[in-house]
C-alpha cells in the first residue's frame, strides 16, 4: 500500500479512536440522568427580586423538561440551542440581553452556581432549582 | 531609504473581503450549532494566505466581540482560531494538498473546540469547573467534528481550486 494512503487511513482511524475515547468520557462523567418520580423546587427571583416558587412531583429527567412541565402552573420561559446548549433568554416574561445591558439568566442548583445548561441538568430527587436575574459585575 | 511595506493594496482588499465571507458564513448557519463554515474557510485561506490569516482570525473574532458582546468566553475565540492556522501551516508542510489530510484536521479541530475553548475556565474556576464545562459540552464537540470533517471533504477540493485561478 502506498505510504500516502497509509498516512490517511491511520489519521481517520486516529480521529474516530479519539472521538470514541470522548464519547466514553462523557458517558462516564457527564450528567446523569435519573428516573422515576422526583420532588423538586423551582424558584424564579426577576430583576425586582420578586421571587415565585413552585413545587411538586415529577419525572421529568432534565431541568428543560421540568420548565416544559411547568407551563401549566403559568412558567414562561424563551431560549434558542446554541453551541453551549440551551440558551435561556426570557423567563416568566421578563427578557435578560447580555448584548445590550449585561443581564442573563443563573440558574442554581441546591444553591450552588449551575455547571450545566438546562436541557443538560439532570432532576434528581429533592432537588431546588433557581432561575436568578443577575447582571455582569 | 523609505521600507516598502510587505502588504500591498490588493492583500488589504483581499483580507477584507475574505473576512466578509467568514461572517456571511458564520452567521448564514448560525442556525445549526456547531456546523460552521469557519473552520474550513480558515483553513483554506491559510493555504493561500499563510501566516497572515492570524490576523484575519483577530478581525473576525473582533467583530464576533462587538455582535455577541463582551464577556470572559470572548477571550476565547482570540487563542482559538490561532491554533488553527498554526496547525494547517505544520500540515502544509508536511501533508501535501490531499482534502482528507485536511478533513482529518478540521474534524480533530471541531472534537477539541469544546476542550480548548474551556482553558479559560481553569483561571475562574480551577480544573473541575474546566473539566465539567468541557465534558457538559462533548455533544456538541462531537457534532462540531463530524461536521467539520465531511464539510472539509466536501469542498475543499472545488475551493481550493478556485483559490489557485485567483491568488496567481
Amino acid at each position: 500500500m502506498e505510504q500516502k494512503t497509509k498516512k490517511l487511513i491511520a489519521g481517520v482511524v486516529a480521529l474516530v479512536v479519539v472521538a470514541l475515547l470522548v464519547v466514553a468520557v462523557y458517558l462516564k462523567f457527564g450528567p446523569q440522568a435519573e428516573a422515576g418520580t422526583k420532588a423538586y423546587e423551582v424558584t424564579v427571583t426577576n430583576s425586582a427580586g420578586e421571587v415565585t416558587t413552585y413545587d411538586g412531583k415529577t419525572d421529568a429527567e432534565y431541568l428543560s423538561e421540568l420548565m416544559d412541565e411547568l407551563k401549566a402552573d403559568g412558567f414562561t420561559y424563551e431560549g434558542s440551542t446554541s453551541e453551549y446548549g440551551l440558551f435561556i433568554s426570557a423567563i416568566n416574561g421578563e427578557s435578560a440581553v447580555y448584548e445590550t445591558d449585561g443581564a442573563y439568566w443563573a440558574i442554581y442548583v441546591n444553591g450552588e452556581y449551575g455547571q450545566y445548561g438546562a436541557d443538560q441538568q439532570p432532576v434528581s430527587d429533592g432537588d431546588i432549582f433557581g432561575f436568578v436575574y443577575e447582571k455582569a459585575e | 531609504m523609505k521600507k516598502q511595506s510587505k502588504w500591498t493594496a490588493l492583500d488589504i482588499a483581499s483580507m477584507g473581503i475574505m473576512l466578509a465571507i467568514v461572517e456571511v458564513c458564520k452567521h448564514a448557519l448560525d442556525f445549526l450549532p456547531n456546523i460552521e463554515l469557519v473552520s474550513f474557510l480558515f483553513i483554506i485561506f491559510t493555504l493561500h494566505y499563510g501566516w497572515r490569516i492570524i490576523l484575519l482570525t483577530w478581525a473576525f473574532s473582533a467583530i464576533e466581540c462587538v455582535y455577541f458582546g463582551f464577556g470572559p468566553w470572548t477571550i476565547t475565540y482570540f487563542y482559538v482560531w490561532p491554533i488553527l492556522i498554526i496547525a494547517v501551516m505544520l500540515l502544509k508542510q508536511f501533508g501535501g494538498e490531499h482534502p482528507l489530510y485536511y478533513a482529518i484536521l478540521s474534524g480533530f479541530f471541531g472534537l477539541s473546540f469544546g476542550f480548548l475553548c474551556s482553558l479559560y475556565t481553569l483561571v475562574i474556576g480551577g480544573v473541575g469547573m474546566q473539566l465539567t464545562w468541557w465534558i457538559s459540552g462533548i455533544p456538541y464537540d462531537l457534532v462540531h467534528c463530524i461536521g467539520n470533517f465531511f464539510i472539509c471533504l466536501a469542498l475543499f477540493y472545488p475551493v481550493n481550486q478556485a483559490m489557485k485561478r485567483i491568488v496567481k
